[in-house]
């Protein structure tokens, strides 16, 4: 038998139905797994091995989880567990309460099995402003992971969790999944509570699942999934059976590909591997239309104002009196929240706290902040015209480019910003995005390709990249660790 | 609209954050940067008066719940993190002057 760290939840699931397998065998060979490989990649935070084996030892009779060891980005509070978004001014934050999401995962029998990396506050798309350490990519550890949730991807990838949760802003799940070669989706707005996620931009902010293949995604975002009256955001629409959807067929499902996604000067083995995915999936018999996103190009500017507009206000909340880091002997009020803050937030998070702070001014407002409400509009609208249209899905790639190497973008934040290019309008308009492997450079870095779907259609989206998946294998290679 | 040296500390301040000469030198010109792409886009988008604004994917209305009275918080987890404390408070320096 392969080693159990290697295998998917549903895989250890039938050997558990079996009872070929203990839980307690998962959890020792997902830690021994971590406690080889994690030194080389960093991709968690926190890691308790006893605390697993005890919640192992007090499982619930039955669950969709049973037994599974799932890993949870530092944002996800977990009750009495330090929880720091990886950030100094969070250092030894115990939440008093679960998130929803960890709720529902214990209610099933998930190991919560450790805390993953990330940029501080979720601020940025390569792990490198984390205030611990940056994470690198299993496939090449001169490279990042990609962010924020590069630290979930990065030890799915690696096979140091069988699955892990993330959260998505702008790509923050999809673009490291597609970096790191694993699946992720960010799914529609309010299909998922946020409640106990620290929030980033509340407009924009969803958890989701990373894992190492479409129907492990199916089956851990329908436990996250559903309404929850603790998040007013949260949508009462009932869950579908995800797993039910989930055939090898695409036969008449219409596929849109926008035009403003490929375009000249575009990473050409990006751009060759995700063509080869569209002539795949119209051979499986998939309609493939032209289709125009048409304010495409406006998203990253609308999305840099909204996000650090909505990040400037949650972030107001740290400072230094109810948690977290407090400044040593301040001379008052405000020289305390001064320098709590100062010396707290690291760069990423001050650089985006003062623009946000900028836009919000009197007298800049009108010029940048309700200017990019009413530019959301157009991109959402954008969406909406294509789904009316009758396509099922819009499939483009995730990033412009396979994983860049560490240090490359840190002092250039637009170029940064930029690598988000192809996700950040998805979180906008609210509606659905997976990530999925399409293949490999010649490098033997990851690529991925990004589908998006209707609002509350994730089961579209699972349909595609099941039938696609299993008619190729990128999602069985692993990186050599 | 570039963001000057000034602009950054009266911001900084509004945010109650306190900067380094070094760190207002360096987000005045990074700031500049990206307020450029966002102003180059804004201009060549045109104005846009006959749009709504979106401030949430869905068309949100105020959910509300029963008024009912339940157990929250005690005080002693409330406190839990707190970086300073006196009994069942926060500590916190002296807000008002004597």
């Amino acid at each position: 038998m392969d080693n159990l760290y290697s295998l998917t939840a549903g895989e250890l699931l039938s050997l558990l139905d079996k009872k070929s397998v203990k839980p307690e065998e998962i959890i020792e060979s997902v830690y021994s797994r971590a406690q080889s490989v994690d030194k080389k990649i960093k991709g968690y935070i926190h890691l308790d091995k006893e605390k697993a084996l005890d919640q192992g030892k007090s499982l619930p009779a039955a669950g969709r989880l049973r037994g599974i060891p799932v890993a949870i980005k530092d944002n996800i509070c977990v009750e009495g567990e330090l929880t720091t978004c990886a950030s100094k001014i969070l250092r030894g934050f115990k939440p008093p309460y679960n998130a929803t999401v960890i709720e529902k995962l214990k209610s099933e029998g998930a190991i919560i099995c450790g805390r993953t990396n990330m940029d501080e506050f979720a601020f940025g798309s390569s792990c490198e402003n984390s205030s611990y350490y940056p994470t690198l990519n299993p496939w090449d550890t001169g490279r990042i992971p990609g962010g924020s949730s590069g630290g979930s991807a990065a030890v799915v990838s690696a096979d140091e969790a069988i699955m892990a949760l993330g959260s998505d802003t702008g790509g923050s799940i999809r673009q490291p999944a597609s970096l790191c070669g694993v699946v992720g989706m960010k799914p529609t707005y309010g299909r998922v509570s946020r409640y106990g996620l620290i929030a980033f931009a509340s407009s924009l902010d969803q958890i989701g699942p990373l894992t190492k293949d479409v129907k492990d995604a199916a089956l851990l975002l329908g436990v996250i999934a559903g309404y929850d009256g603790k998040d007013s955001t949260s949508v009462n629409i009932p869950v579908p059976d995800y797993l039910g959807y989930l055939k090898n067929d695409v036969k008449g499902m219409k596929i849109g590909i926008p035009k403003e996604y490929f375009v000249s000067g575009m990473d050409k083995e990006v751009e060759g591997s995700v063509k080869e995915a569209i002539a795949l999936l119209k051979g499986k018999g998939a309609q493939i239309v032209d289709v125009s996103l048409p304010h495409t190009e406006y998203a990253v500017a609308v999305y840099y104002i909204l996000a650090t507009a909505e990040a400037s206000s949650n972030l107001a909340r740290f400072d230094g009196i109810q948690y977290g880091y407090r400044c040593a002997d301040p001379e008052n009020l405000l020289d305390l929240y001064e320098r709590t803050r100062g010396e707290g937030f690291g760069a990423e998070a001050k650089r985006r706290i003062i623009l946000g702070t900028y836009v919000l001014s009197s007298g800049y407002y009108d010029a940048y902040y309700l200017k990019a409400q009413k530019v959301r509009t157009l991109i959402k609208n954008d969406f909406e015209r294509v789904f009316e249209s009758g396509c099922d899905c819009i499939l483009t790639p995730t990033s412009p480019t396979p994983a860049f190497k560490i240090g490359e973008r840190v002092l250039d934040p637009l170029s940064m910003y930029l690598s988000d290019i192809f996700t950040i309008s998805v979180n906008l308009a609210g509606v659905p995005g997976l990530s999925i492997p399409c293949g490999f450079t010649k490098n033997g870095l990851p690529i991925g390709m990004q589908l998006i779907g209707n609002f509350f259609k994730e089961e579209k989206l699972f349909r595609i990249a099941y039938t696609y998946e299993s008619n190729t294998d990128w999602h069985k290679r692993s990186p050599g660790l | 609209m570039s963001i000057k040296e000034e602009k950054v500390r009266y911001v900084a301040r509004l945010a109650r954050i306190k900067l380094t000469d070094e760190e207002v030198s360096l987000f005045s010109r990074q700031l500049d940067g990206i307020l450029g792409y966002v102003d180059k886009l804004n201009q060549k988008l045109g104005e846009q008066s006959r749009t709504p604004p979106t401030n949430h994917p869905h068309t949100a209305s105020n959910p509300f719940r029963a008024d009912e009275v339940k157990p929250s918080l005690k005080s002693e987890a409330a406190l839990a993190n707190a970086p300073q404390k006196r009994g069942d408070f926060f500590k916190v320096p002296r807000i008002i002057e004597e």
